[in-house]
């Protein structure tokens, strides 16, 4: 008999809900691992793709995200347990930015948390959380559904996206940032994003993905609507200010090494933590880092010269190490060298002068060395009135 | 206001009412909350009929820490009772601390090895029950602060103490320290009945066979006050009303018949309690001696961290004792056995094998049909507790589950109790013509009357991932409880069960040393 079998099971990446289009638009043949799924690089260039953020729209498949849903009696009690913001204070049909940490203050992970009541959410994210949420639900009248597989996403990004929308016949008008509904059946969308753009999400049953997506792409060939990859996003995610996880910072669940975890007071995020909300995991922990200070500090430079400083050293004084740079490219937009690094407290927090990087450029075989003069921003790199403006703006 | 307190203790056991005792003698305000009419936990002496009196679960008295009774001033009266290892074939050996020898006087062939082996084990367990009393040294902080240091220096000491042992004995201590009683015991001793109540011993409450890695740790952890067992005149209860005594001696408010329905909490601190009754009663500090999973339920997951929700959940704590109370109409023929022999303690077990061999049955959700017995017949030697003539017969019984296959049912229960009483028959064969009422406790039953988490001798197992920094669990070793000012101060935390006081001193020490809450 022959056991070998017909159609083997295969093995690694699988195809996402949009996996269809996305295979027929690549040129670049470029695909990553995004949480399992074959995910785009780059389907063009990134250079064109990253244009179309700032410049037109752009539609980026965000269904790898984690999803889970949050639901029951208790569902507030929960998340308001779980992340470090007062989860009272956002409203039924609103989405925030989240973030949580373990017993000692370290992150685990950031996220949006979208509500659609006090019983009902659904927490968005990069890292698998379905066990710790389990935990956290435990003793709780509340349920934990992974939604990951069930709900297809796509990001609609960019300027033109609100028109994009309205000639696809979803006027989302009166939509501000971070409100989110149902605004047909079975179709959500809520107005978040990871480009500091205007933008939007839409998140659909995965069944419903491909329709969508042809509806949104039929709407846009007028407004410049192109398909992106991770590496435009990656830019326009820096010039925003936004971390990454696995970049910017360790999620402390897969740090495997000690002492990796940071707070989100380390990582600038100090407003996000409500100490007068009640208990929260970490608090006790976090208390005592307000009290006792913090040891890093996640900053946003501004960077002489143009060669990106991904990984770069930064010094004081030229001569004294504190730090590195986390994430840096060279802004298009802005035409500045920008990063995020972390450096050791105090600098970065009540030292910030003085500051340089060492970056090394390849020049054909020949290695240089550039010490450039570093600036600690505290805005936003990128930052456009468009992107709050209500209504939007029909570019 | 009269329901305002410093100190609230949950909990009349021994350990709530040492930590009320010693709150109370520091001056402070305190208030003891029990559920039933009757303190005492699972320390009681209560009618096992009418005009017959009995210790209802725990029934002797050998590891009571000598820093509670000296600081507490009790006056304990108490006998001391021999060992005497059963044997099968009528043999039976008298066990006297070191002490070997047939129980009819002549000598036993292993007496040298037992007394050598006896005099190591006391030195050891001496070495580690200077660990009992003070909280399980924390070297989070290193060099600090001068309590950090006091731990370092704890830790030094216990260094030195092994170290002074001599280089034998420290070898020997290192070489078993972690290992298991069978292979400890059988190095110096034939398997026979004085192996089997040794092994016997080192199991005796937990979910382990003597060939279980840590068994040696639990014999020693047994073994703290040199391993004797006493008897108190008038029951183990006695040891819990003169510690009631002491308590209110010292200003402690007793409030039985209503127990804690929920602890308060406001701005992460404790701020009292709410009895099952409605009644409010306030308090900057609560210490409770009940399972360190009930105590944070007690507060409500909310005010944990997940990770600690999670580890109190997982802590493992299956009992796997029952008891058997019996009332005798007459005291039991026991050929072989002098009269004091008659009212020691009388182990059944064999062999050490048939101790781990009895262990088999209850992981499997059944009891062991052969069980390992510890009995002793309390009313020869303290004849107040019995009336007419009658005697009572109090057996502790090891393995019986605490979720058996089929739950605790009538014939479950019959066929434990049975099962008691045969194994007990070859050694007293009038007794079931005696017996004229018996009352079984479960571990199931033990764990309703008492509150302890699956009925479980230690409140959770004294295994080696349970003990000292990681008692009850990692993060939480050292009695405060995640909210300020609640502590747990019973025999979940750190050193663990047996009738000793620790954990309800050094947690109320604890507090003392953190200062009550503001």
């Amino acid at each position: 008999m022959n056991c070998s079998a017909k159609t083997p099971v295969p093995m690694g990446l699988v195809p996402g809900p949009f996996h269809a289009r996305l295979e027929d638009l690549s040129r670049a043949k470029s695909w990553m691992d995004w949480a399992g799924h074959i995910s785009p690089a780059v389907l063009d260039t990134a250079e064109f793709e990253y244009f179309a953020i700032r410049n037109q729209a752009t539609l980026f498949d965000i269904s790898p995200m984690h999803k889970y849903r949050i639901s029951g009696p208790d569902a507030l009690a929960v998340v308001n347990r779980l992340v470090t913001r007062d989860v009272r204070k956002i409203g039924d049909g609103r989405v925030g930015y989240a973030m949580w940490c373990d017993e000692e203050g370290m992150l685990i992970d950031d996220g949006t948390l979208f509500r659609f009541s006090a019983t009902d959410f659904r927490l968005c994210c990069q890292e698998r959380m379905f066990s710790w949420l389990l935990d956290a639900a435990w003793g709780f009248d509340a349920r934990i559904t992974d939604e990951s597989d069930s709900i297809a996403a796509v990001a609609l990004q960019g300027p033109t996206s609100y028109s994009v929308l309205k000639d696809a016949g979803l006027d989302v008008a009166d939509m501000k940032p971070f409100d989110w509904r149902e605004v047909e059946p079975g179709l959500w969308i809520s107005r978040t994003g990871f480009t500091g753009d205007l933008g939007y999400e839409l998140w659909v049953p995965r069944e419903k993905a491909l329709p969508l997506w042809d509806r949104l792409w039929e709407a846009g060939a007028i407004w410049g609507l192109r398909a992106i990859g991770y590496e435009a996003l990656h830019i326009a995610r820096i010039e925003a200010g936004f971390i990454a996880a696995g970049m910017d910072f360790q999620p402390v669940h897969a740090a495997t090494r000690l002492h990796r975890g940071r707070t989100p007071i380390e990582l600038g995020f100090g407003r996000m933590v409500d100490f007068e909300k009640g208990h929260f995991n970490g608090r006790r922990a976090l208390l005592r880092q307000r009290e006792g200070g913090q040891r890093y500090a996640l900053v946003r430079l501004d960077l002489g010269g143009f060669k990106p400083a991904q990984d770069a050293l930064v010094y004081h004084r030229k001569r004294r190490e504190v730090g590195f740079v986390t994430s840096g490219v060279w802004s298009p937009t802005t035409k500045r060298n920008i990063a995020l690094a972390e450096l050791r407290a105090p600098f970065g927090v009540t030292r910030t002068s003085d500051l340089s990087a060492e970056i090394y450029v390849n020049e054909e075989g020949r290695w240089e060395r550039r010490q450039v003069p570093v600036t600690i921003e505290t805005k936003p790199f990128f930052a456009n009135p468009r992107a709050r403006a209500t209504p939007p703006g029909a570019f | 206001m009269s329901d305002r307190f410093d100190v609230i203790v949950v909990g009349g056991g021994h350990n709530g009412l040492t930590a009320a005792a010693v709150l109370a003698r520091k001056g402070k305000r305190v208030c003891v909350v029990e559920r039933e009419a009757l303190t005492g936990g699972m320390a009681r002496t209560v009618d096992y009929a009418p005009g017959a009196r009995g210790p209802e679960i725990a029934h002797l008295l050998y590891n009571l820490s000598p820093a509670v009774a000296k600081e507490l001033k009790l006056s304990l009266d108490t006998r001391d009772l021999p060992t005497i290892a059963l044997s099968p074939d009528g043999r039976h050996v008298e066990i006297a601390g070191g002490d070997l020898r047939f129980a009819d006087g002549t000598a036993h062939p292993e007496a040298g090895a037992f007394a050598a082996l006896h005099r190591r084990l006391v030195t050891f367990a001496g070495v580690l029950g200077q660990l009992s009393d003070a909280p399980p040294p924390s070297l989070a902080d290193g060099l600090a602060n001068m309590a950090s240091l006091r731990d370092l220096g704890g830790m030094a000491k216990l260094g030195l103490d092994v170290k002074r042992m001599g280089r034998e004995d420290m070898r020997e201590f290192l070489r078993v320290i972690l290992s298991n009683a069978y292979d400890l015991i059988l190095d110096d001793l034939s398997d026979g009945p004085v192996a089997g109540a040794l092994a016997a011993d080192a199991v005796r409450g937990g979910w382990s066979g003597p060939r279980g890695p840590g068994s040696v740790f639990t014999l020693l952890y047994r073994m703290g006050q040199g391993g004797g067992a006493h008897l108190p005149i008038g029951g183990m209860g006695a040891v819990s009303s003169a510690l009631e005594t002491a308590a209110t001696q010292a200003g402690v408010t007793m409030r039985c018949g209503s127990g804690v329905a929920s602890v308060t909490v406001e701005d992460d601190r404790v701020r009292g309690v709410t009895l099952v009754d409605g009644t409010v009663l306030e308090a900057r500090a609560v210490l409770s001696s009940l399972g360190a999973l009930a105590t944070m339920r007690l507060a409500g997951p909310a005010h944990f961290d997940i990770e600690a929700t999670r580890r109190l959940r997982k802590m493992r704590a299956r009992g796997t004792v029952a008891k058997l109370n019996l009332v005798l109409s007459a005291a039991p023929d026991m050929p072989g056995l002098t009269e004091a022999q008659r009212a020691g303690r009388l182990i059944v077990a064999p062999s050490a094998t048939h101790v781990e061999t009895a262990f088999n049955a209850v992981k499997y959700g059944r009891a062991s049909e052969a069980p390992v017995l510890e009995a002793v017949i309390p009313s020869l030697t303290d004849p107040s507790l019995c009336e007419g003539g009658k005697h009572v017969l109090s057996v502790v019984a090891q393995y019986a589950p605490f979720e058996p296959e089929g739950g605790w049912t009538d014939t479950a229960r019959d066929a434990l109790r049975d099962s008691i009483v045969t194994t007990l028959k070859p050694y007293m064969p009038d007794l079931e013509t005696l017996i004229e009422s018996s009352d079984l406790l479960t571990p199931d039953d033990i764990a309703r009357r008492t509150g302890a988490p699956g009925g479980h001798w230690h409140h959770g197992e004294l295994s080696l991932d349970q003990l000292l920094t990681v008692r009850p669990v990692n993060g939480m070793s050292r009695y405060a409880f995640g909210v300020e000012g609640f502590y747990l101060c019973g025999a979940s935390a750190h050193p663990g069960g047996d009738v000793t006081g620790s954990p309800g001193r050094n947690a109320a020490r604890k507090l003392l040393a953190d200062g009550v809450p503001a």
